[in-house]
């Protein structure tokens, strides 16, 4: 579908010639994100190189009813960012200045191209940094991270994005612009902010972004642990939460994935059933008190073998292999599915054993790799793509696991988001009731329904007639099972 | 004119029934304040639902206090690091932003929030978030009902973080003279690597105090309490310089939230003010000007008419 060429012509006169794209090729790399299964041409791509120009964009649509999506690096891993036919893409890649630096409040202001990475490197060197730190950290913009409020290995000392964005700029759907927070923390009011940071993009366009920077710590140690399963490995994490550590991170690696990321880059992993890795980050003091008892723990869980970092080079390499376990996938198996999803940390030996059955059940390897300090799973379905039915089969079973994860009071996903891929699937987890509140919300931003369209919500469209089973929600469960 | 009633409902299922109720018939509602034709409480919603020591998660129903759930999880090394002034429920928490000088390092209600399930007007009952530490799953209602002032909806259950309790606590006070000294102090905290888990500032002009919590394992205490000395002076100090701080809170009409670099400005405008220099929050004692930009304040009201489309909650 294309757009008429007097309404190109509105564009480029809003814009500029040389930020409008409209040739069928280059609006092919606009066709998906990081989950490539999802692919749908946009009509028309703009690059913005203000908010000024922004808003005239997100007019425009408005005026002429026009499905649009904000696009950053598109590393998105739940299609949050695949375009609706016939709509247009707004990349935000222009955008990309840090606009304040305020190291004395805290602060940094950056327009949503900036990536991830670029904000710790403008203030490292006066001793500060960014802490949620995504895998696509080096590549990820900001802006995506606002809009998936991305997490990363260190969020579970530290938090989420939602909790180091103190204010937005954004571009309302209609066309208006809000300012939501301040430089100051809590400010009066509903938490806008709050909750337009997770929205998926489909509340506005954010144009301006003031993030929290947080001092280097005095000490970070990193531990790694060699256990003879993934049980005893999630066994250590349980003792370490009991024992009110607060780690900056620990992440499980199994046999699978450890193989495949030790052959790729040679981290010089000790062979084992599992690995944990531990990070504790700072008072020196405190990191020594704690880090001896998290070895401790380690050892009467039935660690084979326990390193901690020398130095920043062995810690790196410690992490080398974890950061690639993704990627080193592909030497054992020709194509992977990564699920994304969530258990109570309680559960996770009880889970990871009801995922292996099910890899036997559906004759596929599941690799597992997660974040397991705070039971975020990510559950890597192997397969072949050229074996007749595999695909299907995957997909099914990752399914499963997610099935699972509800089953047991967790969550549909812990990062990579509900985007167009989990939509149908949000019933699982959310009544009708539930999810009818949410759409309360966002027609409040956006009552055409133009702002990202087809994510987050299941439509009949796109799941078909028959809404998926409903589980009840983990709070009603915890409560008396009321429900209307 | 009709008098006003009372609703003290013990399930979700009969806080429902009230508010369709009184929706049905036109009659406005107010939670735990006066005002409404129906006047709220929700001290019968005070149970504990589950506390999950291993997953340092806990879901209350709205009505509990803060004292009655701390003392459950205190049996568990655990809390809500949350520590207002009073003894408010934790719906109140939420509602009315509430925190104490524990926010530095913990977080305001909304960073503490994983879940909630609400009632709005109509009786409609709905939850989000969840109940697990991390969840990107459908839009976060838990945080929008932060400082929401309960004319949103109506609280019922909250699913909340916890932390562990720490071993060991010390309080180190610090004689303040004038703002730039409040500012030079506060910048040395800030650029330093001290891991405080409050830095409070009692403003009173030349009779200023800035008072730090450190807390964590006995050894790791007692190094930093040494390191914050030699940076910034003063002496240690017992607990009551946060009693102190929560009754100065609490007495406080106003507050205000100000970029920490103008935190001298700020206390220029106050002759007293209790301050969280490095969160940009002061506690003023007259009621604040509103600080909402136009732009944001006609999205808080598209919202309200969204969810309390007759005007219900007052």
């Amino acid at each position: 579908m294309s757009l008429s060429p007097e309404l190109v012509r509105a564009f480029e006169t809003a814009l500029g010639t040389g930020s409008i794209i409209r040739e069928p090729d280059e609006l092919k790399t606009y066709e998906c994100d990081g989950l490539t299964g999802y692919r749908v041409v946009p009509a028309l791509v703009v690059l913005p190189r203000s908010t000024r120009e922004v808003q005239a964009a997100v007019r425009l649509c408005h005026a002429h009813v026009l499905p649009f999506v904000a696009r950053g690096a598109g590393t998105g891993l739940s299609g949050g960012a695949v375009p609706e036919a016939g709509g247009v893409v707004i990349s935000l890649a222009r955008m990309n200045r840090i606009l304040e630096v305020d190291l004395e409040s805290g602060r940094v202001t950056v327009e949503p191209g900036v990536t991830n990475l670029a904000v710790t490197q403008a203030v490292a060197p006066h001793g500060f940094y960014y802490a949620p730190d995504p895998s696509s950290q080096q590549v990820c913009t900001i802006g995506g991270n606002v809009a998936e409020n991305s997490g990363g290995a260190h969020c579970l000392k530290h938090g989420f994005t939602v909790n180091h964005v103190t204010a937005l700029e954004v571009v309302l759907p209609g066309g208006e612009i809000a300012y939501l927070g301040g430089k100051g923390l809590d400010p009066p009011g509903p938490d806008l902010l709050g909750v337009f940071i997770g929205s998926e993009g489909t509340l506005g366009i954010a144009t301006r972004i003031t993030l929290r920077i947080l001092r280097k710590p005095e000490t970070v140690r990193t531990l790694l642990a060699g256990f003879g399963s993934t049980s005893a490995a999630g066994a250590a994490v349980s003792g370490v939460i009991a024992a009110g550590i607060l780690a900056g991170a620990m992440e499980i690696m199994d046999r699978l994935t450890l193989e495949a990321a030790e052959a790729s880059v040679h981290a010089g992993y000790p062979a084992a059933g599992a690995i944990l890795i531990v990070e504790l980050d700072g008072n020196a003091v405190q990191v020594e008190d704690d880090m001896g008892r998290v070895e401790e723990i380690c050892r009467s869980s039935g660690a084979t073998e326990i390193r901690i970092a020398a130095d920043d080079a062995e810690r790196a390499l410690f992490w080398k292999g974890r950061k690639a376990a993704f990627a080193a996938m592909g030497r054992v198996s020709h194509d992977y599915y990564v699920q994304d999803g969530v258990v109570p940390r309680t559960r996770l030996t009880e889970v990871l054993e009801r995922i292996a059955a099910l890899g036997r059940e559906y004759g596929l390897r599941v690799g597992n790799v997660f974040h397991a300090g705070d039971g975020n799973l990510h559950p890597l379905v192997l397969y072949d793509r050229r074996n007749a039915g595999e695909p299907e089969r995957a997909k099914e079973l990752a399914e499963a696991i997610l099935e699972i994860c509800i089953d047991v009071g967790g969550s549909l996903t812990g990062e990579h988001g509900i985007g167009a891929d989990k939509a149908c699937r949000m019933p699982l987890m959310f009544s009708e009731a539930d999810l009818e509140t949410m759409q309360r919300l966002r027609r409040a931003f956006d009552p055409d329904g133009l702002c990202n369209p087809g994510k987050i919500f299941p439509t009949p469209r796109l799941c078909g007639e028959v809404p998926g089973p409903y589980r009840a929600h983990p709070l009603e469960l915890a409560g008396l099972g009321e429900r209307f | 004119m009709a008098s006003v009633s009372r609703a003290e409902p013990r399930t979700v299922a009969e806080a429902a029934a009230a508010l369709a109720e009184a929706s049905r018939e036109g009659r406005r509602v107010s939670i735990e304040r006066a005002g409404g034709d129906v006047v709220l409480s929700t001290r019968g919603l005070d149970r504990v639902l589950e506390h999950e020591a291993g997953d340092l998660t806990a879901t209350v129903e709205a009505g509990i206090r803060l004292s009655a759930l701390s003392a459950r999880l205190a049996a568990a090394g655990q809390m809500l690091a949350l520590d207002p002034p009073g003894d408010p429920t934790i719906g109140a928490c939420l509602a009315g932003d509430l925190s104490g000088p524990r926010r530095h390092r913990y977080g305001a209600p909304r960073d503490l929030v994983l879940g909630v399930t609400v009632v709005l007007a109509d009786g409609t009952v709905a939850s989000a978030g969840g109940k697990v530490v991390k969840n990107v799953a459908g839009y976060d209602l838990g945080k929008l009902f932060c400082g929401s002032q309960g004319r949103l909806g109506l609280i019922v259950r909250v699913s909340l973080r916890l932390h562990p309790r720490p071993a060991a606590e010390r309080t180190l006070v610090v004689p303040v003279g004038s703002t730039e000294d409040a500012y030079r102090l506060a910048q040395l905290v800030h650029g330093s690597t001290l891991v405080p888990s409050a830095v409070d500032l009692l403003w009173r002009g030349a009779e200023s105090r800035l008072a730090l919590l450190l807390e964590g394992s006995e050894r790791a205490v007692s190094a930093q309490v040494q390191a914050a000395r030699a940076l910034l002076g003063g002496e240690e100090a017992g607990a009551g310089v946060w009693d102190e701080s929560r009754a100065w809170q609490e007495r406080s009409r106003g507050r205000i939230s100000f970029p920490p670099r103008g935190l001298v400005q700020t206390l220029g405008l106050y002759p007293e003010a209790l301050a969280r220099p490095l969160i940009g929050s002061a506690y003023v004692v007259e009621p604040a000007p509103d600080q909402v930009e136009a732009g944001a304040r006609g999205l808080a009201e598209r919202v309200r008419a969204a969810f309390d489309p007759q005007g219900t909650f007052v």
